[in-house]
């Protein structure tokens, strides 16, 4: 599928009337402000004014040095998890885009499934892999690597794979993107011009594939800061993320001014992220690829 | 002389395949522990049986919860394509000043952690008893389903001749005889695949549903968090290879529709 | 080869094509080609797509792997040395002039490849900017070059380490028309500059014509003729080279003998005698063939030398010339180029006119079967 062009939005011909696009944007904006822009703006405000008028709740946030341990293992762990993806992804994308037929097929495929499958039947099956019992302990010990299950399960390595694992597509299809744009005759002009496939590589594929790594890295870093599924499941309660704090601040300690001032900073925070980069993030371009 | 071997490609093919293991094979491995005897998760799996299946299939529990995600999904799927529809085509074919704000809110949904959606939406349904019902799920989900509609209907309008529509009129059709007629035929591949989208995220969303879910109504996906949480039985490899099949059946779906549309 | 060596070399290097093959599947793209290139020879591949002639091109710049034959340049075995050790240049149809790159770097790239210091690199890229004349251009970026300056840039980037092969594939083919015409003269004066060896894969035959030493013209993989444009269009060595190269007048016959001196049926029955020089593939009596001459050759009127009525059905006035196009009484189409300030004033279309055809003008090859 073709990127979508920038200028979609305005296409030429018999233009609706001013009543009738408002008539059918309606919809659209009633519900995005009735069940997004409102309880998200109901969460900071009660972030800022419960108890009672103050910034306090997002002072524990940063001060208390449990919370703001949690900020820290948060940020390193989706740094973590994108920095992985971009050393994984960026081999199967380039691999991707310069596959023919039954080849380039199979790793679509292999790219594809997992993203439209449950996130949740990815963490299963890691829970399952991870096990004291479990396949890797099997075949650690097996090879005589080890005499000792390790402890896998609920830690902070098994939520940093299962997260690379469910996030790699997310950064291998917009580097497969950039790639994919690359004409054959630049990697050509470069070899005949003198350079080796490495200095091809790193003179002429990288640069021009950037724009593909930075995009599928803000996806996979945002996504991550706020991952919830799988470091609820694989992770360890002694390390606990923003996400899962949330939850537990609101199923166990019904501590809401908190709750929402830690939702206030992870969302102002990727907001922010996402409106200095909103120039490199290309939604469309993802959808196009993904389906 | 012949031509030398290429090293570079076949290391490089080597990592390639070796990473592609490491996405693929975490799935497929739950495919043969459905089938295992034991009463706990071991690999190798030992022995062949259905009887996780039938244990899914003959739980109340089970049966509710799917039952729940698959009318929240096919319900969203019909939202989130009708409205989506509705808004791109207004924004391509209309004269909207809403341009902007109309592509920030759109991302919104993705930008924004679901968890903090979920928690927002967690509060605010409560308090008008949204919380644990259809219409909660299912109002919930179409914003998150939304901007896949949206993306996937803009590239098909995109497609679609302007002047079609205005031949159309030029012969006596009226606006929406002009869409009926001429523009949603040729969309309609887009739009289905579109809907299978959204009913596939939907069915599969975790994080909403696990905060809305109520004690009486819970989402499959809920069911199975909780599952994974406490006991991790063996009838969890058994749905998540329904859940599998039905990833395949739905792409495979989306896949033979869009070969099917042949927009100019 | 080192830098030293390849600023000293002035001249071209000969390339030597032998029995080159390239096979994808089933399918021969290259078929059994052998070229012969001298040092410094400008030689063009002619064909239409699907001749194997960028097949050709690929293999001498290292792309592609042939399924058999080699490839020598200055008797060094290059078959299947990578395309970056070949010391080649090569200009590109579209360009590719490194989007991210300043024009100067580009030109400079392939200097950085060879380890060159960067204030030489930059002094001999600018200097290789001028001599394509556009010095001073260096700081901008490729988007803000118009086409014909893009590809006087890549002809700099090709030439810029003194390569003693230049490759250009369709180079030209993205230019419009008077662009086209300046870079053709930009090309031959670069190549009478620097006496390196071209190779010009082109699908335009009036630039292959003007532009090359000697062309060769392919057809599904194969060599059809190799020689220098006279040769190729005042002798086409066979029915495809005839009727690729030039417009060219058809007229099926039968062979009525073949021995001392050729004779042959025309289809309305009359019987020529051929000069022994007509004869470009041996025939032999009883079989059909093929009678060829050119439109420019037809002289209008009847003289002395064996006559040809047509029914005229469009006069077209194109200034030099006059196009007069008509049918034999068999059906056979035919055209006549006369100069344009002929007075045929009183011919209308629907009128028989006679052409006389000078014998040394007419060609015999084999017939179609």
């Amino acid at each position: 599928m073709k990127p979508v062009r920038s200028d979609f939005w305005h296409s030429d011909g018999h233009r609706l009337s001013g009543l009738s696009t408002l008539f059918l944007l309606a919809p659209f904006f009633a519900v995005i402000a009735f069940v997004f822009i409102y309880p998200i703006v109901q969460l900071l405000v009660i972030s800022v004014t419960e108890p009672h008028p103050t910034l306090d709740n997002y002072a524990r946030v940063v001060g208390n040095p449990v919370y703001a341990r949690v900020l820290a293992r948060t940020l390193w762990t989706a740094t973590l998890v994108t920095a992985l993806s971009v050393i994984l992804g960026f081999p199967v994308a380039y691999y991707m885009s310069r596959a023919r037929g039954a080849v380039a097929a199979l790793v679509a495929v292999c790219v594809i499934l997992p993203l439209w499958s449950s996130v949740l039947v990815r963490t299963a099956a890691w829970s399952i892999l991870f096990q004291r019992n479990g396949l890797i302990n099997s075949a650690l010990m097996g090879l005589g690597l080890t005499s000792q299950p390790f402890k896998l399960l609920y830690t902070q390595s098994a939520v940093v794979i299962a997260m690379t694992h469910v996030l790699l597509p997310f950064m291998i299809l917009p580097i497969y993107g950039a790639l994919r744009s690359i004409p054959n005759d630049y990697t050509r002009a470069a070899a005949v011009l003198g350079a080796t496939r490495w200095r091809t590589f790193i003179e002429v594929i990288l640069p021009l594939s950037l724009p593909g790594v930075v995009s599928g890295s803000l996806l996979v870093f945002l996504t991550a800061l706020g991952f919830f599924i799988t470091p609820a499941l694989l992770g360890s309660p002694q390390e606990m993320m923003v996400s899962t704090l949330v939850s537990q601040q609101i199923r166990e300690v019904l501590d809401w001014p908190f709750a929402a001032a830690l939702v206030g900073v992870l969302t102002l925070f990727v907001t922010l992220l996402a409106v200095i980069f909103s120039k490199t993030l290309r939604f469309d371009r993802l959808m196009g690829a993904a389906s | 002389m012949k031509p030398p071997a290429d090293k570079g490609s076949l290391a490089l093919g080597a990592c390639v395949y070796a990473v592609l293991a490491f996405i693929i094979v975490p799935l497929v491995i739950v495919i043969p522990m459905s089938f295992g005897q034991n009463d706990y998760l071991a690999f190798p799996p030992s022995g062949f049986t259905l009887k996780w299946y039938a244990e899914y299939f003959d739980s109340r529990q089970w049966r509710a919860a799917t039952w729940l995600s698959l009318q929240v999904a096919f319900l969203t799927a019909i939202c989130a394509s009708v409205i989506g529809t509705a808004a791109t085509y207004a924004m391509v074919r209309g004269r909207s000043r809403l341009v902007t704000l109309f592509q920030v809110l759109l991302i919104g949904p993705i930008i924004v952690p679901h968890i903090a959606i979920a928690v927002g939406l967690y509060l605010f349904f409560q308090t008008i008893g949204l919380s644990g019902t259809i219409p909660g799920f299912v109002l919930a989900h179409t914003v998150l389903t939304l901007p896949f509609v949206v993306f996937t209907m803009a590239a098909a309008l995109g497609k679609v001749d302007a002047n079609l529509e205005a031949a159309a009129m030029s012969c006596g059709a009226t606006r929406f005889a002009a869409f009926r007629y001429v523009t949603l035929p040729l969309i309609l591949p887009s739009l289905a695949s579109g809907a299978l989208f959204a009913f596939i995220i939907s069915f599969d969303e975790p994080v909403v549903s696990f905060f809305l879910s109520g004690v009486r109504q819970k989402t499959l996906p809920r069911r199975m968090f909780e599952d994974i949480e406490q006991n991790l039985t063996p009838i969890i490899p058994a749905i998540a290879t329904l859940l599998i099949v039905l990833s395949i059946a739905i792409l495979l779906g989306a896949h033979a529709l869009r070969s099917r549309s042949k927009t100019p | 080869m080192n830098i030293a060596s390849a600023r000293q070399a002035v001249s071209g290097a000969s390339i030597r094509i032998s029995r080159l093959e390239k096979r994808f599947g089933a399918v021969s793209a290259v078929d059994g080609v052998d070229i012969d290139i001298a040092a410094g020879e400008f030689i063009a591949l002619l064909g239409p797509s699907g001749s194997g002639k960028t097949t050709i091109l690929m293999s001498v710049a290292g792309f592609e792997f042939p399924t058999s034959g080699s490839i020598h340049v200055d008797s060094e075995d290059l078959t299947y040395v990578p395309s970056n050790k070949r010391n080649l240049g090569m200009v590109f149809q579209n360009y590719t002039l490194f989007p991210h790159m300043s024009i100067l770097d580009n030109v400079a790239f392939p200097l950085k490849m060879r380890g060159l210091e960067k204030a030489e690199r930059h002094a001999r890229a600018e200097a290789a900017l001028e001599t394509v004349r556009l010095g001073g251009y260096g700081k901008r970026r490729p988007n803000e070059l118009s086409g014909g300056q893009q590809q006087r840039v890549a002809l700099a980037r090709a030439i810029v380490y003194r390569p003693r092969v230049l490759l250009m594939d369709e180079p030209l083919s993205a230019l419009d028309k008077n662009l086209r015409e300046d870079m053709q003269l930009e090309i031959k004066r670069l190549h009478a500059e620097l006496g390196i060896t071209v190779i010009f894969v082109t699908h335009d035959q009036s630039e292959a014509l003007t532009m090359a030493d000697r062309i060769a013209v392919l057809k599904d993989g194969r060599i059809q003729q190799i020689g220098p444009a006279r040769e190729l269009y005042e002798r086409p060595a066979n029915l495809f080279t005839a009727g690729f190269i030039g417009e060219m007048n058809f007229v099926d016959v039968t062979v009525e003998r073949a021995t001392d001196a050729v004779a042959v049926r025309l289809p309305w029955g009359e019987t020529w005698s051929l000069p022994a020089s007509a004869v470009v593939e041996p025939v032999r009596a009883g079989e059909s063939a093929v009678l060829a001459v050119r439109p420019e050759r037809l002289q209008f009127g009847a003289g002395t030398a064996p006559v040809v009525k047509v029914t005229l059905s469009d006069i077209v006035y194109a200034g030099s010339a006059l196009l007069l196009i008509g049918r034999l009484a068999d059906g056979t189409e035919m055209r006549a180029r006369i100069a344009g300030a002929s007075d045929v004033g009183h011919l209308a279309p629907g009128d028989i006119a006679s052409f006389s055809v000078p014998m040394e003008a007419l060609l015999l090859y084999r017939g179609r079967d």
